[in-house]
């Protein structure tokens, strides 16, 4: 799972209760949950409130392509419900799946590769027509037409199910609904069967948890005969507590509540607002004045985007906000990726993590609130999985930068590897990033780093809800990512980043001798059905990416959020690291 | 006169098939692949090349304009199956990254930038020719230093902190005005001035600051040309002297200029527009600009070269009714 800058997901409660172990070090913020605000304290029915954020838009509103942990947990908590859902609360309550659409959790055979889950009776669209099983299938069945999803949400559906591979786009012998003969529907539709209220899936693969899996709005409903294929990402049918009035990219999106909703069908939503209005396009040092000042509609907000880093001390160092701060782990890795096929060389790789300043890059975050240096991709909370691994040798633990061996490693690729030894201290490598006003700080500081080392830069911004479709098409020597677990277990992590064909792995890796051996063992720990036994090889894989530099870990991070002084139930939803949109109501 | 005029209309639209053709040119030669930038994290080169046969990238240069110029008179359709999208007449394209055709990005973000643009425009001519006229006439006086400052200050500050400090005072500090959140005329005519108000005060301060040192400029030349003395000598009253005489020969290439400002302003106010959050076609651009999303581009640039190319063309025939000369030339 994806996320811009304060996005995350952590899926258990098994995550979450090591969560509250916390950092505990001293080198970050106290953790703060948000006081006052967190709670339903004096909240009344009714009211709009207001969602400021310097994106120009949703990333993507169509369910089966989103794919940001804040903007999954907002739309499935207001207009797309699914057959399970993350359950709405604070902390670790918050971390477990409940039925949604769903009468239970599923049912499954002996070898989890089939999966039955019953509808509700009282579902309905926002016309009032009632959500059928077909729905459900037709939903799931756009995720692999890629001339018009175009892989942009999770591709669970592609892997999972039973369907046989083909010539399609995604290399099923399914092309989608738009696309496909009869025969080929017919490979869906078996894979995907409908009887009456009952949705069956047939996996090729045994999930064992693939409860959480359908808990994705990419597993959503979607009736066909609204369906108007790209620009369903303009006005997408609500099945939930809010519907969508208007969506303008750039000024803002209107959410009205859904006359049609049925709260007795829905035991997860209980919403208070009667109107969510996304203000877009803001720019980030007027949304935190705004909400400093916490003035007329503004004390009715809350942030998409996070605090900006010159203000956290003094958000944090104002007891008078503590009722409307949060701070807290929110269960993601920060790291950049290098293009293994342009940078092929792991001493110049080394260099760069040797010279890197990670401490000013921390500093300039904002400091310790930023979060810890990580020492996997896989995040401490996912604790079952989660080592800290042997990093490079000579790199300093206080996150400051060793020149000397940045250097001696540097040397050493001037005879090892004098192509890219050449390119890297000669017209340089081009740095991809999201255009934030954070990223602009932060390549200044891996200019300067760089520069220190012999290194030159090449500084390239990209707007940031395109990022990742950008780098998918043109991609850099050095590239700034993140993730998050979409549930909890390693194998949402690094096949997906590491792995061949992982659906997130743009380190083109794939051209790195080890990379054959890797891919291997990866095949081998998703297939190990012994949770011990798998665990010890996503470490050991762990260990490997970071023996062979494809990609430096970053952070494990935190985010800081201020809400307006109206806000009421205003907690940060662990599973997307954001608050849970549709259950915030208004005091006063 | 009207062989002038048929013969600067034509030249006009000779230009825009020319600038249509260069702009589509420059778009289509980036290294940027715009099919590339349809597809989505986990997008495979299948899908790519599929998108930018929908798209029509894959063809030569030529039928891609081609298709553009069919699109505009006749529309078009992206995509071949049931999950095409059909834009009519006039087809500027079809963003993908906003899932909608251009020229409907278009109509709704005009009304935006000419709401900015306009009511700056008055503004910025007034106060500029009110202070430029005063300065003049009490030359070496307050009212002449206070214009000069005021000049200074106007064209030392960009837009954008001028835009964030006014945002600050007005909005955050004193709660005078709500943070401006467009809405059109017809919707709400109250909000939609109280939106505009701040960015129509910034962008009037910017462009103000030009007209009053030219303002200033031309009526102290006018002044010293031998038809003002006579007119003096004959004793012609002070106001009629200066408004009908020096201020109508000061103030002609002050039109020129102010025409070509306003049809630039029409194009899209990038910086204005982003600092104030108002959607319009400068706001649309630089976003385009920042994804890559050429059909976007190609479309706002056409729709700023056609405002300039008109008040161009606009201003030449002015001309011809103003100065014979010019007719003759």
């Amino acid at each position: 799972m994806k996320r811009n800058r304060i996005i995350a997901a952590i899926a258990t409660a098994a995550i979450l209760i090591s969560a509250c172990g916390g950092s505990g070090n001293g080198t970050t913020s106290g953790e703060e949950s948000g006081g006052r605000s967190a709670t339903a304290d004096g909240i009344k029915d009714g009211g709009t409130l207001y969602v400021l954020t310097f994106q120009e838009g949703a990333s993507n509103l169509d369910p089966q392509r989103v794919y940001t942990g804040a903007e999954l947990g907002a739309y499935g908590s207001t207009y797309a419900r699914t057959l399970t859902s993350y359950v709405p609360a604070a902390g670790k309550d918050g971390a477990g799946v409940e039925p949604d659409m769903a009468t239970d959790l599923g049912t499954h055979s002996d070898d989890l590769k089939t999966w039955s889950f019953t509808l509700r009776d009282g579902v309905t669209w926002e016309d009032g027509t009632d959500v059928t099983c077909g729905d459900i299938a037709y939903g799931i069945s756009r995720t692999f037409a890629a001339e018009v999803t175009a892989g942009e949400g999770p591709m669970y559906a592609t892997t999972y199910l039973d369907i046989p591979e083909g010539d399609s786009d995604f290399g099923s012998a399914y092309p989608g609904p738009w696309l496909a003969t009869a025969d080929q529907q017919a490979l869906f539709d078996k894979a995907v069967a409908c009887d009456g209220k009952t949705i069956t899936f047939s996996l090729k693969v045994p999930v064992a948890d693939f409860a959480y899996t359908v808990s994705l709005l990419a597993f959503g409903p979607v009736p066909k005969a609204q369906d108007t294929a790209d620009q369903y990402a303009l006005k997408p049918f609500s099945n939930g507590p809010f519907k969508i009035e208007s969506y303008e990219p750039g000024k803002e999106m209107v959410m009205v509540r859904n006359e049609n909703w049925n709260p007795e069908s829905d035991p997860v939503r209980k919403p208070h607002v009667d109107k969510i209005i996304w203000q877009y396009g803001l720019d980030e040092a007027v949304i935190d004045e705004r909400m400093l000042a916490d003035s007329g509609d503004d004390k009715n907000a809350i942030v998409y985007g996070g605090i900006q880093a010159e203000n956290l001390q003094t958000v944090f160092g104002d007891d008078s906000l503590k009722d409307r701060r949060t701070d807290g782990f929110d269960g993601f890795v920060s790291y950049t990726m290098f293009n293994n096929e342009t940078v092929n060389c792991i001493e110049v790789r080394q260099a760069i993590w040797l010279g890197l300043d990670r401490e000013a890059l921390r500093t300039a975050a904002g400091g310790p609130f930023t979060g810890e240096f990580a020492k996997s991709f896989v995040a401490p909370l996912l604790a079952t999985d989660y080592a800290p691994a042997k990093l490079v040798d000579g790199l300093n633990e206080d996150g400051t930068p060793n020149l000397e061996a940045a250097k001696a490693a540097l040397e050493k690729a001037k005879t090892s590897c004098p192509d890219v030894y050449a390119k890297a201290t000669g017209d340089g490598l081009r740095f991809d990033h999201p255009d934030s006003d954070a990223w602009k700080k932060n390549i200044a500081i891996w200019i300067d780093s760089m520069k220190a080392v012999g290194v030159t830069i090449i500084d390239n911004p990209i707007e940031p809800s395109k990022y990742y479709a950008t780098i998918n098409g043109d991609r850099g020597d050095i590239m700034r990512s993140g993730w998050a677990a979409d549930w909890a277990n390693a194998s949402t992590v690094i096949p997906e980043l590491f792995g061949k064909g992982g659906g997130f792995n743009y380190t083109n890796n794939e051209s790195d001798p080890n990379f054959a051996a890797f891919d291997e063992k990866v095949q081998s720990a998703k297939a190990e059905t012994d949770r011990a036994k798998q665990a010890t090889l996503w470490k050991e894989l762990n260990q490997t990416i970071i023996d062979n530099v494809w990609a430096i870990p970053g952070s494990a991070t935190k985010s800081q959020n201020l809400v307006g002084s109206n806000v009421r139930l205003g907690y940060q939803w662990l599973p997307f690291g954001w608050y849970n949109l549709g259950a915030i109501g208004l005091a006063g | 006169m009207f062989f002038f005029v048929a013969r600067r209309s034509f030249f006009a639209v000779i230009l825009l098939f020319v600038v249509s053709i260069f702009t589509f040119w420059i778009f289509s030669a980036l290294p940027a692949d715009p099919a590339a930038l349809t597809c989505g994290k986990n997008c495979r080169p299948e899908v790519i090349e599929a998108n930018r046969a929908r798209l029509g990238y894959d063809k030569p240069f030529i039928e891609q304009y081609g298709s553009y110029m069919k699109g505009i008179f006749a529309g078009r359709t992206y995509g071949e199956d049931e999950s095409g999208v059909h834009c009519s007449a006039p087809s500027l394209g079809y963003s993908y990254d906003r899932h909608e055709c251009v020229t409907s990005l278009v109509a709704k973000t005009l009304p935006v930038t000419a709401s900015i643009a306009i009511g700056a425009f008055v503004l910025w001519m007034f106060f500029g020719i009110a202070l430029g006229t005063m300065a003049a006439l009490r030359r070496g006086k307050w009212p002449d230093h206070f214009a000069t400052v005021f000049s200074v200050v106007g064209i030392s500050f960009p837009s954008f902190f001028l835009g964030l400090l006014s945002i600050l005072i007005f909005v955050i500090w004193t709660n005078i005005l709500p943070f401006p959140q467009y809405v059109g005329i017809t919707e709400n005519p109250f909000k939609w001035f109280t939106a505009l108000i701040l960015p129509w005060t910034v962008l009037a301060v910017l462009s103000a600051s030009t007209y009053i040192r030219m303002t200033r400029n031309g009526i102290l030349e006018v002044m010293n040309e031998e038809f003002v003395r006579l007119g003096i000598a004959k004793g012609l009253p002070r106001r009629t002297l200066i408004v009908k005489y020096v201020l109508r020969a000061a103030l002609t290439p002050i039109a020129t200029i102010a025409g070509i400002d306003l049809a630039f302003l029409l194009g899209g106010a990038l910086v204005t527009e982003s600092v104030f959050n108002l959607p319009g076609l400068g706001k649309l651009t630089l976003a385009a600009v920042i994804n890559s999303d050429l059909p976007i581009l190609v479309a706002t640039t056409l729709v700023a070269a056609v405002f300039i190319v008109v008040a161009n063309a606009v201003v030449d025939i002015m001309y011809g009714f103003l100065d014979p000369r010019v007719r003759s030339k």
